[in-house]
């Protein structure tokens, strides 16, 4: 058993130590290209889950940030440098994973040619990414992370381990504090009262499923147990029976669709639960998941931390383009994928100016995306505060039904 | 009680699923002292053969009458002779030739053809879990409030047939009784006229076309699947395997029902239960070996090096 786990894990280290080789090898001429006068390669690494249960929301995500690099390629750049995305995976074996998010870190740290980066997706991910990102001073916007302690306090504090007073981490999402008590105030909204949670004991899932029942219970509703899923686990019925003995209205899932999140919905049917309500938050806001769960998806909840797209106007372009560009439809974190990088590229652009249009250092371009103010975006207008979070929380509630994700209604949650 | 009862039936039908995988890795194990890890991975299989017979046949949803037996009569055979076969392949391409090398050699080789079928499996069907039609009408009973489904009847049913005549076939036919010579002996067998490569490519077969049953069952059971379901199962199979002593195929059923019983109990009992499930599974492997190294129903052999 401790062969297979170390033996999981090699070849996959071997692998991204060979991408790396490479990478390095051919970015070494562009670097010599580029490093002094204009017209080089920029380049935004883009690291998200592209393989496995993640890649149904993972590549959509990606498709909007790439959208976002050809149209400004498409427009031009100042000092006629050329934008490349440079998109590498961090899922290993089907699910994301931090080890392999910090490697793709160091493969884009250790290309003078990346000047922001995109990602990732998952908070745990980010946990072992932003350490990396801070010491090099290395521009990163993450389309969805969640979780609280990314940005804010003690948690936020340990993870700039290099340098303190600099944060390199934004995000365009809001976070799981408010997911969650968005998730509660709308269960309590429509007369939920007896709750029963269930996390993944990941960084995202049991940061909102733990936020979940703080709020659920201030609002005057009973949280009945609060049980957390082992990694890989696929049978869920002693777990329903357990819940289902407690008879609770609604089950609360904090965690991925990949991670359990549509197996246990589906599982439900089956422990004689198949009334009770199910809500999760942006982790079960996938295709997988109404794939998974089947007909049972039908009667849950999810939120989403972002803005209903199609309710913007000023999402109504970039819905067009992105369908046009790649003849699929718009993905739940799409949207702020491509706001992500378009932040990127305008700091990019702004940073170049600045140097007189030579190659911007990465603290620049870092100093200019800090000082975003009311940037036009699908998602809304976007800035960032101190800690590197959105100040536009607006967030979304989906139910299924029908086998298709509806949307109920969007709240601010700017305090 | 009500509830420990439903739980006892969770956790049997859970177990019977680990039985079956359990089996092939007992059995292999038995006769040619190879962990092979490609297992779970051969009951994965499995049910992507299932799958692909029944989307083959047309059939997506549930079927009634006389033809559900039909159907699912050719789903559970086929998948067990397609993994019958891929079990002997892999013998016959994989292991064969490091029959009389170092136990490390084998061993390397078996987690590699693990990786090659995770990777021909994630190839052939995606990296995403892929949703297995309800074949079977899933009625279910009530004993006094303990919840019994036609599925879970399956489940366990299936299991304790197949090891009911794996048990027949062993300890009652002339190949069974050269399959248990190879194992007791592979050079005094040989010795005997006992054909070492037929008998021991029998095993494969016999022990992948168990997987592959599994497979099917767990397919209909879960109602999904995806490549990499092997990982977890087979690591709990091997492990009720060494619970009910490796090399007893008695014992490999009995391990794996014990393993989903206190994973089901312990999830109900403990406050965090679903967390600790697991903790709890391995404690009591390591408490049994403790006092039982050869496992429950496993004899003990005098030292083979």
């Amino acid at each position: 058993m401790r062969f297979r786990s170390i033996a999981l894990r090699l070849p996959a280290a071997v692998l991204t130590a060979a991408l790396a080789m490479g990478c390095s090898s051919t970015t070494s001429t562009s670097q010599s290209a580029s490093s002094a006068t204009a017209g080089g390669v920029i380049k935004i690494g883009i690291d998200l889950p592209l393989s496995g249960a993640d890649a149904s929301t993972g590549i959509p995500t990606r498709n909007g940030a790439v959208l976002a690099v050809e149209q400004a390629n498409g427009k031009g750049l100042p000092g006629a440098f050329k934008l490349v995305a440079y998109d590498l995976d961090d899922a290993v074996q089907g699910t994301h994973d931090p080890a392999q998010g910090a490697t793709n870190t160091k493969t884009f740290i250790s290309d003078p040619a990346v000047l922001a980066m995109v990602g990732p997706f998952n908070s745990n991910v980010a946990k072992a990414e932003i350490p990396l990102t801070n010491d090099a001073e290395l521009v990163q916007i993450s389309p969805s992370n969640t979780n609280t302690g990314l940005t804010v306090g003690d948690a936020a504090a340990k993870l700039r381990t290099s340098h303190p007073d600099v944060n390199s981490y934004f995000r365009v999402c809001t976070t799981d504090d408010r997911q969650g008590s968005a998730g509660a105030q709308f269960a309590r909204k429509f007369g939920f009262s007896k709750a029963f949670i269930v996390d993944d004991n990941e960084t995202y899932g049991k940061g909102l499923a733990d936020v979940f029942e703080a709020q659920f219970k201030a609002l005057g509703g009973t949280v009945l147990g609060h049980e957390h899923l082992t990694k890989g686990q696929q049978d869920f019925k002693a777990l329903l029976t357990k819940a289902q003995s407690l008879g609770p209205d609604l089950v609360f899932y904090g965690g991925t669709t990949a991670t359990g999140g549509g197996l246990l919905r589906k599982q439900m049917a089956d422990a004689g639960m198949q009334s009770v309500a199910y809500m999760g938050g942006d982790g079960i806001s996938d295709q997988e998941f109404l794939t998974t769960a089947g007909d049972q998806a039908n009667g849950s909840y999810f939120t989403v931390a972002a803005p209903e797209t199609s309710k913007l106007p000023s999402a109504k372009v970039f819905i067009a383009d992105y369908e046009k560009r790649w003849n699929s439809p718009v993905g739940a974190y799409s949207a702020n994928a491509y706001a992500a990088a378009s932040i990127e590229i305008a700091a990019i652009e702004q940073a170049i100016k600045a140097d007189g249009g030579k190659m911007p250092a990465r603290a620049d371009v870092l100093k200019f995306v800090a000082a975003t103010a009311n940037f036009p975006s699908p998602i809304g207008k976007i800035g960032f505060d101190r800690d590197g979070d959105t100040t536009a929380p607006i967030l979304s509630l989906y139910k299924v039904s029908g086998g298709k994700a509806q949307f109920v209604e969007q709240i601010n949650l700017k305090s | 009680m009500e509830i420990f009862f439903q739980q006892v039936v969770n956790g049997l039908s859970l177990g019977g699923i680990y039985a079956l995988i359990a089996l092939g890795y007992t059995m292999v194990y038995g006769i040619i002292e190879l962990i092979n890890f490609a297992h779970g991975d051969v009951y994965t299989l499995g049910t992507f053969f299932s799958l692909a017979i029944l989307s083959a046949i047309g059939v997506s949803g549930e079927v009634h009458g006389p033809a559900l037996i039909g159907i699912v009569a050719l789903a559970v055979l086929s998948a067990m002779l397609l993994c019958g076969v891929t079990g002997v392949l892999i013998e016959r391409l994989a292991y064969r030739r490091l029959r009389n090398a170092p136990r490390l050699a084998p061993l390397i080789t078996a987690i590699g053809m693990s990786f090659i079928l995770e990777n021909v499996m994630q190839l052939w069907r995606g990296p995403s879990p892929v949703p297995f039609p309800q074949v079977i009408p899933n009625p279910s009973a009530s004993f006094g409030g303990v919840v019994v489904s036609a599925k879970q009847v399956l489940v366990v049913g299936l299991a304790v047939v197949m090891m009911a005549a794996l048990q027949v076939f062993i300890y009652n036919t002339k190949l069974g009784k050269a399959m248990r010579a190879t194992a007791q002996d592979r050079d005094a067998a040989q010795l005997m006229g006992i054909n070492i490569n037929t008998t021991i490519a029998l095993t494969f077969l016999i022990g992948s076309a168990l997987a592959g049953a599994a497979g099917f069952v767990s397919g209909v059971y879960y109602g999904t699947t995806w490549f990499f379901n092997g990982f977890e199962a087979g690591l709990k199979a091997f492990t009720a395997a060494v619970l009910g002593g490796i090399g007893n195929v008695a014992g490999a059923m009995l391990g794996g029902f014990l393993i989903g019983l206190v994973e089901a109990v312990a999830t109900q009992y403990i406050p965090g239960g679903a967390q600790w499930s697991n903790v709890v599974v391995f404690s009591v492997l390591v408490l049994v070996l403790i006092f039982r190294p050869s496992g429950l129903l496993g004899e003990s052999l005098p030292e083979k090096v």
